[in-house]
């Protein structure tokens, strides 16, 4: 197991046994540039929806890591992912937010690519160049892996890396909560609306460690329970099965992805929501019949925050989100949102969800502002010399995970630790951060890949 | 021990960063980065800080949010009435657990996961400490970090994260008297100070060291203030402040070389009759001429001394006279300085002198005071000046009255401590300046405070003879 | 779920009834919204606990009674 083989990244940094870790890793300098070469250039990274690039020609800047990223569709109607720099003198290629494009010319020297990478414009080639310039070694530089999946498309600079579906591994079934209509169609969701980009003074790993599991902050949202922003009228969200289900962390030790869930009991009716609107409630209620239909008794299991890893926040309920924390210094995030509804539904669900969203998440949505505040304040506190002499605790609920969670014939992939009676626990945390130090000592993807080694092993 | 024997001790801080014998500092210790991220673990985390005025928390619970180099701190009181310095940060994930000013509470409650401490640093409330933590989460040593030492002096209070640090007086050594002339009652009676209306805060882009050295004795930069002078802010309608002693007194740089302390002080003349001031109010002239009459009485001799500005090492000002302020230059980064000021008043003053004063001080100081303004400005564009490629290759001078300093200064049957420069003909000198450095630069090479405390060596060598 | 319940200005005497079913007496609130001291009155989870004193969490308060 994992956590057996790790020690723990530079001892006295993570110490995972001891649930405690340095304030180091989330100021110091040299860290932050350890990730951006052992991390970021190796894993699989959220990059955009199909939905935002759906004819040939379209394009969509994006990131990843810290670097810019054209996501576009060619002339064939394939999907790309290229670095946003020109391969002449490093200029961006493309400077806009989004658009449609036959070629990308550099603004400086007049380099122009085809939608497919190629350079295919070279001004006086034949003059400056005498022919000589061999076009077909100066393409944008392209990702070596790319994935399209239920509309989201997730790229990665690592040929070594697994693919996609390896790299979830069973966290894909997660990944479906916000993925499918709600009505249990595959793929049945669209990007809403633009995407919301802001920065906040803090260092990535503050937002990626609360949205995997931090279940223990909502006293920190207290204001916005009390005021009541729910879609029907009260809490911060419909969150009724609170009250019948069983709460669950659920965290894969080996791809460091980790979710909340709640599990309702079986054959439990679904609790009403949205009753602001009867239009949008009966939408919902009617979806839920028709995922019982489609899915069984996987239906029993609705997701809450988590996160795949390292930076890629999934919330799937209420409301819908993915988020990507991009690195943007030791002491800062950009973040970007985006909002998910399912095509099918009416306009005027579409509309009262846009309205939720916005008053709940992104810069000026009143919970994430809650969080914003904490983490500011948070990273500002390590920085001090004293400050960062003390580490952080992760301790909670150390010793009380599940390997083979079950309920009532559903057996529930990944480790879980339940905590509808312990009301909280970081066991998701330190998933994310066992992970996190697996990434920065590993020297390749063959070490990174554990689950081979067993598969391996057990073949012999 | 003489400035001569000191500066040979001390090669200077990276030879030719800070050249002591020459009088010569190199811009770098003002605007590099590495020199700064130094400072703030052999200067901010070893030196005694000032914290606050116990005026400020006169009750149990009362708090207030201070700062000890670049970290936010929380000095309180507890329910047993008991003094404290912590490090405002959650145990559990950092937050700022207080982010008032200041106020009175029964616990400090942080609102990340809602972590409590009771204002003696305890952890007392742990969410779910049951049902989450199974109980076997260890409170008693996930309390808030607290200082290691710290002291109350006449009102102040100081801290100090080093527990190897010598404590408040010893540190502040001979010193101490020149500190008192700022935080004892004008008529010399003990502490009898306290803190006028808000502390006023503010951030200036340069590095802290230009304050600091301003403070500790720049003589020479009153032309600076001429606009002022001509204006007549004063509290007798003339000049800047009412300084009629400079006529009559010596005007004297006092240092010590082994503390890093100084400061600017006049030493009246014998059976010198008190200058009249704050002409513009009766009751207020009348009530300092009254003050004045009862200091001598109680100091005798030290009733001569007026101190004018001073700096305890590194970072905390004092202007004991017109106006009369603290100040402390906390570092935000090697580029920017947050500056916080405390104004004094006499306990027992009557309300029309507070008022008077308060009227004055504001005129002054702080980020709308006419002399502070003057201050800022040259300090801005001195840093960005030092940032440059070109410019940090030239160092700055600091060689004004080199070798004029004298031990064992007196005048008129007035010893006085320290190492003294007289500028009563001189004008001006950059001795206190030198002073400031040399201790600087001792701190940056000193692997612990063994090595800083030269004075207890002195004394278990002469112990030992 | 049982709705949030605004503690901030809960007077000393009041009681509140807990999400375990315990009920208990305010002895002071500190008024950060998040704590209140409260003696137990009564506790069938944990009958132990009637008389003592804890600082009980907003978060496991359902209800204010008079």
């Amino acid at each position: 197991m994992a956590t057996a083989d790790t020690q723990g990244y530079r001892p006295g940094l993570v110490d995972l046994s001891a649930g405690q870790i340095s304030r180091e890793i989330f100021v110091n300098d040299e860290i932050y540039q350890q990730e951006l070469e052992r991390l970021f250039a190796r894993v699989w990274l959220f990059v955009g929806h199909e939905s935002q690039i759906p004819n040939p020609g379209d394009f969509f800047v994006s990131g990843m890591g810290e670097e810019s990223v054209i996501l576009c569709r060619d002339r064939l109607g394939q999907v790309h992912a290229f670095l946003n720099s020109c391969r002449h003198r490093g200029m961006k290629v493309c400077r806009y937010d989004e658009g449609n494009t036959p070629v990308f010319t550099c603004p400086y020297h007049g380099w122009s690519y085809g939608t497919d990478g190629r350079l295919v414009g070279v001004p006086y080639f034949r003059e400056a160049y005498h022919e000589k310039l061999d076009k077909s070694q100066w393409g944008l530089v392209e990702v070596p892996q790319l994935c399209c999946y239920k509309g989201t498309v997730w790229a990665c600079w690592d040929p070594e890396a697994p693919s996609f579906f390896e790299y979830l591994g069973d966290f894909v079934h997660y990944l479906d909560l916000t993925l499918d209509g709600w009505d249990g169609s595959e793929g049945g969701t669209e990007i809403l609306g633009g995407i919301q980009k802001w920065r906040i003074p803090c260092n990535w790993k503050f937002p990626a460690e609360n949205f995997c599991g931090d279940s223990y902050h909502n006293i920190s949202h207290r204001s916005v329970d009390l005021v009541g922003i729910g879609p029907s009228g009260s809490g911060r969200r419909d969150m009724q099965e609170r009250l019948m289900a069983r709460r669950l962390q659920v965290s894969f030790y080996e791809r460091g992805h980790q979710t909340g869930v709640y599990l309702f009991p079986h054959d439990q009716p679904t609790p009403p929501s949205y009753q602001h609107s009867p239009i949008v409630a009966e939408y919902f209620a009617h979806c839920e019949e028709e995922r019982r239909k489609k899915r069984g008794a996987w239906t029993r299991l609705i997701g809450s925050p988590g996160e795949i890893f390292p930076n890629t926040a999934l919330h799937p309920r209420q409301p819908r989100t993915i988020a990507a924390w991009h690195p943007r210094g030791t002491h800062q995030t950009e973040v970007w949102r985006w909002y998910l509804v399912d095509k099918a539904a009416p306009q005027e669900v579409k509309d009262f969800l846009r309205d939720y969203y916005i008053r709940y998440s992104g810069p000026a949505g009143m919970t994430e502002q809650d969080d914003m505040e904490n983490w500011n304040y948070a990273h500002a506190a390590s920085r001090g010399t004293i400050a960062r002499r003390y580490p952080y605790s992760y301790e909670q609920g150390l010793g009380h995970e599940i390997a083979n969670y079950e309920s009532e014939g559903l057996r529930v992939p990944g480790t879980v630790m339940d905590i509808t009676e312990a009301k909280s626990s970081e066991h998701n945390l330190r998933n994310l951060y066992r992970r996190w130090a697996e990434f920065m000592e590993a020297e390749s993807w063959e070490v990174l890949a554990t689950w081979r080694h067993d598969s391996r092993a057990a073949a012999e | 021990m003489g400035e001569a024997a000191v500066t040979a001790r001390i090669q200077g801080y990276r030879p030719d960063l800070v050249d002591l014998a020459k009088g010569q500092i190199s811009r770098e210790i003002f605007v590099n980065d590495e020199i700064y991220r130094e400072e703030l673990e052999r200067v901010f985390t070893r030196a005694w800080l000032f914290v606050g005025h116990e005026s400020q928390i006169p009750n149990p619970g009362d708090f207030f949010v201070s700062s000890m180099g670049e970290e936010s701190v929380i000095l309180c009181r507890d329910r047993t009435g008991k003094v404290h310095v912590f490090l405002n940060s959650c145990r559990h994930r950092g937050m700022k657990v207080c982010r008032y000013d200041e106020g009175n509470a029964a616990v400090l409650t942080c609102p990340y996961h809602g972590w409590s401490y009771s204002t003696d640093g305890k952890l007392v409330g742990v969410p779910y400490f049951r049902e989450a933590y199974h109980s076997t989460l260890d409170r008693s040593a996930w309390g808030l970090v607290e200082v290691a030492q710290f002291c109350c002096y006449k009102g102040s209070v100081w801290a100090t994260w080093d527990p190897a640090a010598p404590p408040l007086l010893e540190y502040l050594g001979d010193f101490l008297p020149y500190i008192d002339l700022t935080l004892d009652a004008w008529d010399g009676s003990d502490g009898g100070t306290e803190i006028l209306c808000g502390i006023q805060k503010w951030r200036v882009p340069c590095n802290w060291k230009f304050p600091a050295e301003n403070f500790s004795g720049d003589a020479y930069h009153n032309i600076s203030h001429r606009s002022v002078d001509l204006v007549g802010i004063g509290p007798s309608g003339s000049g800047r402040r009412d300084m009629p002693e400079l006529n009559m007194a010596r005007k004297l740089h006092i240092a010590f070389p082994e503390r890093g302390h100084q400061t600017t002080s006049y030493l009246l003349p014998k059976e010198a009759a008190p200058p009249p001031a704050y002409q513009h109010s009766t009751v207020v002239s009348d009530y300092f001429r009254e003050c004045e009459a009862a200091r001598r009485r109680k100091r005798g001799e030290w009733g001569r001394m007026i101190a004018l500005v001073g700096e305890v090492f590194p970072n905390t000002a004092y202007l004991a006279r017109q106006p009369r302020t603290l100040a402390a230059w906390h570092p935000r980064s090697a580029h920017e300085t947050e500056i916080w000021r405390w104004f004094l008043v006499d306990k027992s003053a009557p309300a029309e002198v507070k008022d008077f004063l308060r009227d004055y001080y504001i005129r002054y100081s702080g980020p709308g005071g006419m002399t502070e303004q003057d201050d800022m400005e040259n300090w801005n564009y001195a840093h960005a000046a030092s940032r440059g490629t070109i410019a940090r290759r030239y160092p700055y001078s600091y060689e004004q009255g080199l070798g004029t300093e004298v031990e064992n200064y007196e005048w008129q049957g007035f010893r006085v401590p320290g190492t003294v420069c007289d500028l009563t003909q001189a004008k001006s000198s950059e001795h206190n300046l030198r002073n400031l450095y040399r201790r600087w630069a001792e701190f940056m090479e000193a692997r612990s405070w063994d090595e800083l405390m030269s004075w207890r060596r002195q004394r278990q060598a002469a112990a030992a003879e | 779920m049982s709705e949030p319940v605004n503690i901030r200005q809960i007077a000393p005497g009041t009681k509140i009834a807990l999400v375990d079913g315990a009920v208990a007496e305010i002895v002071s609130n500190p008024a950060d919204g998040v704590w209140v001291f409260a003696r137990y009155l009564s506790s069938p989870s944990d009958p132990a606990r009637v008389g003592g004193e804890e600082m009980i969490f907003a978060q496991d308060i359902v209800e204010i009674r008079e």
